[in-house]
């Protein structure tokens, strides 16, 4: 799936596993940190997952944003197959283009077609820029909360 | 979208399983350790997947906008030879890559790596399956081509690495960099086959390409994602894999995955026909831009491993630098990989024989370019017969004993070989080509 729109010309298509290189250097942007082991151990699993349903942002030949995900079912209690939205980076140089919306939408239209009835992600409440993200997009708090024990 | 499951009749499935106890015995390994490596992930089925919902008009060539044969007995008769050949051609590559890969997958360094691509090798032997299917399913294929469906599939199951259709299919694996290599190079090309096929005028093989699409996602990160480690592991000095060695192996693909694609001048046909959208020249070429971009990010993740103190920004400087000539800040530029010129160690295509160097350039002289192609090749793929098949008609080529023509056709490609196939209870003999003879058969060229 791929779409291109407006005044910048993005265009939506899924991950490769060429886009590694360009998704660290977006994390490192954001982070301040390289980190390529990380990444190509969730970007391998999410092409072993769902190649379809992780996307990337292009703009000029050139990744500025990434969202990864996949279609879920069975955990949590949650028996409805679900869309999980669980990592997203958007180049800072490239922000203000509605990068993460045009992502979003890709990847709610991929989770449709695989059967989801919905979409969830967990959101740090201590990122209000992301928060802000999510309920710009519909996303609602949800009674499912997420608890933790350190060990 | 939705996806169904078929099966085939079952004496095919039996000898694709008995085909599989011989040429893929780690494949119960594969499953006993699933949960560990693929926790939470589907197992493996040895099935036909076709994916339903798919456009069901013909998307480009002559017949844009018709409905999509089901049958083969609807396809125009030319459309329909094309196709047999296409899928018997990708029914070998399947096989073939598991034969390649088997030799040389225990010697693999790190579990990991190894289970990616054992688990690789049993999703190749799914689409293999695949491409069995449509031949079974589809009785029209026994018609149209003068084979019974029995005889189609005992020929494709009987290939061995030095039969197979295409001649990245019938070269052995040296070590384990080239399982990975293989996976990166030439997984690649069938990448792009698989899409191509997407849009194929015959419905069946159109819904047969996105679940191979989506397993062969991740082939391509099993081989991708090593190369990275092993440039991380170089830089740091580690003893093992070389960014030398890696150079090599991609020297030694890049040339076969190049001609993949066809001869530079085709693929006219099959995109008149609806079968491709695109010529061989175009995705010949999109191809070689994809490896330019693999390689440049193995050289950024050495230059980073190398001088972690630099910015992203900075190591590309550093990388461009060095792949310009220049020594920067210690690294060299044999210390990085270069992606081979396209007309290098060509043995097909246009630029079939001629003399070119790694780096684009010309060779007169016969002696010193074989000095060269000693220097860029793996030592071991040195001493092998499909190097020695490939010297031997090029000096014939350059003696004016052999057209470039005539030495094209001698390069390992389709021949019947004798053996018993899995699906049959009795040895085949057929007649060799009369032609020269390698892959494991060969008698030594005359001198």
């Amino acid at each position: 799936m791929t779409s291109d729109a407006t005044a910048t010309e993005v265009k939506i298509r899924p991950m490769d596993e060429l886009d590694i290189g360009d998704i660290v250097a977006i994390d490192e942007k954001i982070g301040g940190e390289y980190r390529p082991d990380v990444w190509e151990s969730r970007a391998t699993y999410y092409l072993r997952r769902d190649p379809d349903g992780s996307l990337v942002a292009e703009v000029d030949g050139e990744v500025v944003g990434f969202m990864l995900g996949e279609v879920r079912s069975g955990e949590f209690g949650l028996d409805e197959t679900t869309g999980w939205i669980d990592q997203l980076g958007v180049d800072p140089e490239a922000r203000g283009q509605a990068i993460g919306r045009r992502l979003a939408a890709g990847m709610m239209e991929h989770f449709r077609g695989r059967g989801a009835t919905s979409v969830r992600t967990l959101v740090d409440e201590e990122r209000d820029d992301v928060r802000s993200f999510f309920d710009s997009l519909g996303f609602e708090p949800s009674t499912l909360r997420p608890f933790v024990k350190k060990l | 979208m939705s996806t169904r499951t078929a099966l085939l009749p079952k004496k095919y499935h039996d000898a694709v399983v008995r085909w599989r106890e011989t040429f893929l015995p780690d494949f119960d390994y594969l499953l006993d350790n699933w949960d560990k490596h693929f926790p939470k992930e589907p197992r493996f089925e040895l099935c036909a997947y076709r994916e339903m919902g798919m456009c069901s008009e013909v998307e480009c060539g002559d017949l844009q906008g018709k409905p999509k044969p089901t049958r083969a007995a609807d396809l125009p008769e030319e459309a329909a030879h094309h196709l047999y050949g296409a899928i018997r051609a990708q029914a070998s590559t399947e096989f073939g890559s598991i034969q390649q890969h088997r030799l040389t997958l225990s010697r693999a360094q790190d579990e990991q790596e190894q289970i990616w691509i054992l688990r690789m090798m049993a999703e190749e032997l799914r689409h293999g399956y695949q491409m069995l299917h449509l031949l079974s399913e589809d009785e029209d294929w026994a018609a149209l081509s003068g084979h019974t469906t029995s005889d189609a599939i005992e020929d494709i199951l009987s290939m061995t690495t030095g039969s197979h259709l295409l001649s990245a299919f019938n070269i052995d694996f040296d070590s384990f960099v080239d399982n990975v290599t293989f996976c990166a190079l030439i997984d690649r090309v069938g990448k792009y086959q698989l899409a191509m096929q997407k849009v194929s005028a015959y419905q069946p093989m159109a819904e047969s390409m996105p679940q191979m699409l989506r397993e062969e996602a991740f082939h391509l990160a099993a081989g991708v994602v090593p190369m990275r480690r092993w440039a991380t592991e170089a830089a740091k000095g580690e003893v093992y894999v070389s960014m030398e060695m890696m150079q090599k192996a991609v020297n030694k693909w890049l040339p076969r995955g190049l001609e993949m694609f066809g001869d530079e001048r085709g693929g006219g046909t099959n995109v008149r026909l609806g079968l491709k959208p695109m010529k061989n020249a175009e995705a010949q070429q999109q191809y070689y831009d994809e490896v330019v971009k693999l390689v440049k990010d193995v050289d950024m993740r050495y230059v980073r491993a190398r001088l972690p103190e630099l910015s992203m920004p900075e190591a590309k400087d550093v990388v461009e630098r060095v792949l310009a000539g220049d020594v920067v800040r210690g690294i060299k530029p044999e210390d990085l990989i270069r992606v081979p010129a396209m007309d290098f160690f060509r043995r097909r295509g246009v630029p079939a024989f001629r003399m070119m160097g790694v780096d684009g350039e010309s060779f007169d002289e016969l002696d010193d370019y074989l000095r060269h192609l000693r220097g860029q090749l793996p030592e071991s793929y040195l001493a092998g017969v499909d190097f020695r098949d490939f010297v031997h008609a090029l000096r014939q080529v350059d003696g004016g004993e052999l057209t470039v023509a005539d030495a094209v056709s001698q390069m390992p490609q389709l021949r019947r070989v004798a053996g018993s196939c899995p699906c049959s209870k009795s040895v085949r003999w057929v007649v060799d080509d009369p032609a020269h003879v390698s892959g494991g058969l060969s008698q030594p060229p005359s001198p």
